[in-house]
């Protein structure tokens, strides 16, 4: 692997002398791609500059759970980069021949900081920047979703990335075509009665189309473990590969929901402002409510949870044998009891 | 209560994990590849056991009584406090009705699977009759979804969910 990603590497820096990698090893985390850290010294001369580094290897596409192109988060990350403040990792190369890696991959920077965000609550080593770190985090957000969708979208790959039919020429064609989408994918995820309650909420998303809003660029899984932070300020948000255009309080639901599961409070900061929500709408001039908030927690969970139980539907019928879709079992059933809850179904302890 | 993946198939799934996911990174500890290949007999053993074990439980259980109850009629005709206990016994607990034997899994499993495919279609119906607004169908989905609660909830607190995060930030 490393003499691979020394030729990847060494093409992108064709004027160097060459590219020595070192410190090669899997990390764990992402649930949809394999990443690899490693470091690459670039000499040139008698100069060495040691970049940071990251490998993102699609998994075999029997057990992927969302097929999506490393093509198109390099294009992604540089148009970012580009057009924006946000702080993402520097993509150096997408390599779409799966001869090279073994898989489709990209390599990117490995970015500063730290990334067991875990730490800044409960009580937590960094409790004292919890509130400089999510002010940040959310400024970064708002960024996202008020940037110019055509100046990071220039071709449209992140209109309907999936390729499932989802049309965002308008909002109401956004949201009809996502409905459909879930529903008429429910029967083949269905690997058993338990997911009762997602088809429910499916349904019910239909049936309460909220207020329009206009369409960004929403990050598809902007979650408690999806950033890294350092004194006080987001050094990088990550994991961009399910990032499309979408209803901006998508990313705010599955904030929510992530929120829970994660045992973090991302949502409570920052406190002298209200909260995420509040600092968000002050922010953006905009008076989204809780009850919106609620519908989206649902919506964007959707978004995640089709191709994740489509996984699990697949293992479920022995069609692959990855342990981690069997572990997935653990990790979305607490999805469930949030459905229960923001269904309203009798009986739910508040 | 999910029914689909079996214990089976999450016991098989760890087995499978153990060979393609641990094992290989032992390295050339003779102690820890042995560790592994035990976790995968015992575990292989709990596979074989749990389909038997609630059956053999009851069987063996009504099998006592009959012994129990043979055992002190052999004894017909003896005067001791040994007999005597022996009689009391067969009299006392073994004289208890026998345990009825329980369904097969997979019995209860498709019985199961049957009833929540008919409330998956119900949903589907009331969500027609909900989009044509009719108020009555709201009251219905209501009833269903109340019975589905402490069913939900039942799962949540018997499968242990807390882990589920592991590996993330």
């Amino acid at each position: 692997m490393e003499e691979q990603l020394a030729a990847a590497m060494y093409a992108v820096f064709k004027e160097s002398d060459g590219v020595e990698i070192s410190g090669l090893k899997a990390l764990p985390g992402g649930f949809s791609r394999e990443t690899f850290m490693f470091d690459a010294a670039v000499r040139s001369g008698s100069d060495t500059t040691d970049l940071p580094m990251i490998l993102r290897k699609d998994p075999p596409a029997s057990v992927a759970i969302l097929e999506t192109s490393r093509q198109v988060e390099h294009d992604l990350l540089e148009a970012l980069r580009a057009t924006t403040g946000i702080p993402v990792s520097r993509s150096f190369c997408a390599e779409m021949d799966p001869a090279v890696f073994g898989e489709r991959a990209m390599l990117i920077e490995r970015m500063p900081g730290n990334g067991r965000t875990s730490d800044l609550f409960n009580d937590g080593p960094d409790r004292d920047q919890v509130d400089d770190v999510v002010r940040h985090l959310c400024e970064i957000l708002v960024e996202l979703h008020t940037s110019n969708i055509e100046a990071i979208d220039p071709d449209g790959a992140l209109r309907d990335p999936r390729g499932v039919g989802i049309d965002p020429a308008t909002w109401d064609s956004y949201m009809d075509t996502t409905f459909e989408y879930y529903i008429d994918t429910y029967p083949s995820v269905e690997y058993d009665p338990v997911l009762l309650t997602m088809l429910d909420s499916f349904l019910w998303l239909r049936r309460n189309k909220p207020r329009p809003m206009p369409l960004s660029i929403v990050h598809g899984d902007f979650n408690p473990a999806n950033f890294l932070y350092a004194d006080g300020r987001v050094t990088a948000l990550i994991d961009w590969e399910n990032t499309r255009i979408g209803d901006p309080r998508e990313d705010l639901g599955w904030m929510v929901l992530m929120d829970v599961l994660s045992n973090t409070q991302v949502m409570a900061h920052p406190v002298a402002d209200g909260g995420f929500l509040a600092y968000y709408n002050q922010l953006r001039g905009l008076d989204i409510t809780p009850e919106e908030l609620g519908y989206f927690t649902l919506f964007g969970t959707a978004n995640i949870a089709v191709p994740v139980n489509a996984a699990l539907a697949r293992r479920t019928r022995k069609e692959q044998t990855e342990f981690l879709h069997l572990y997935m079992l653990q990790s979305s059933a607490p999805a469930l009891m949030s459905f229960l809850t923001l269904l309203g179904y009798p009986g739910v302890p508040a | 209560m999910i029914t689909s993946p079996t214990i089976d198939d999450l016991l098989e799934g760890l087995i499978l994990a153990l060979d393609a996911d641990i094992m290989p990174s032992l390295g050339d500890s003779p102690k820890a590849q042995a560790s592994a290949q035990m976790m995968q007999s015992l575990l292989q053993g709990i596979r074989q056991l749990l389909p038997e074990y609630e059956a053999c439980l009851v069987r063996e259980h009504n099998e006592m009584n009959a012994a129990l109850r043979s055992a002190a009629a052999e004894l017909r005709g003896i005067d001791a406090p040994e007999a005597d206990r022996m009689r009391a016994r067969a009299d006392g607990i073994a004289s208890e009705p026998d345990l009825p034997a329980p369904l097969e899994k997979e019995t209860i499993r498709a019985a199961h699977r049957l009833r929540s495919a008919a409330v998956r279609d119900c949903m589907y119906d009331l969500d027609v009759l909900q989009r044509d607004g009719i108020a009555e169908a709201d009251a219905s989905l209501d009833v269903l979804r109340a019975m589905l609660t402490p069913h939900y909830l039942n799962y949540m607190s018997t499968f242990p969910i807390q882990g589920g995060m592991l590996g993330r930030g």
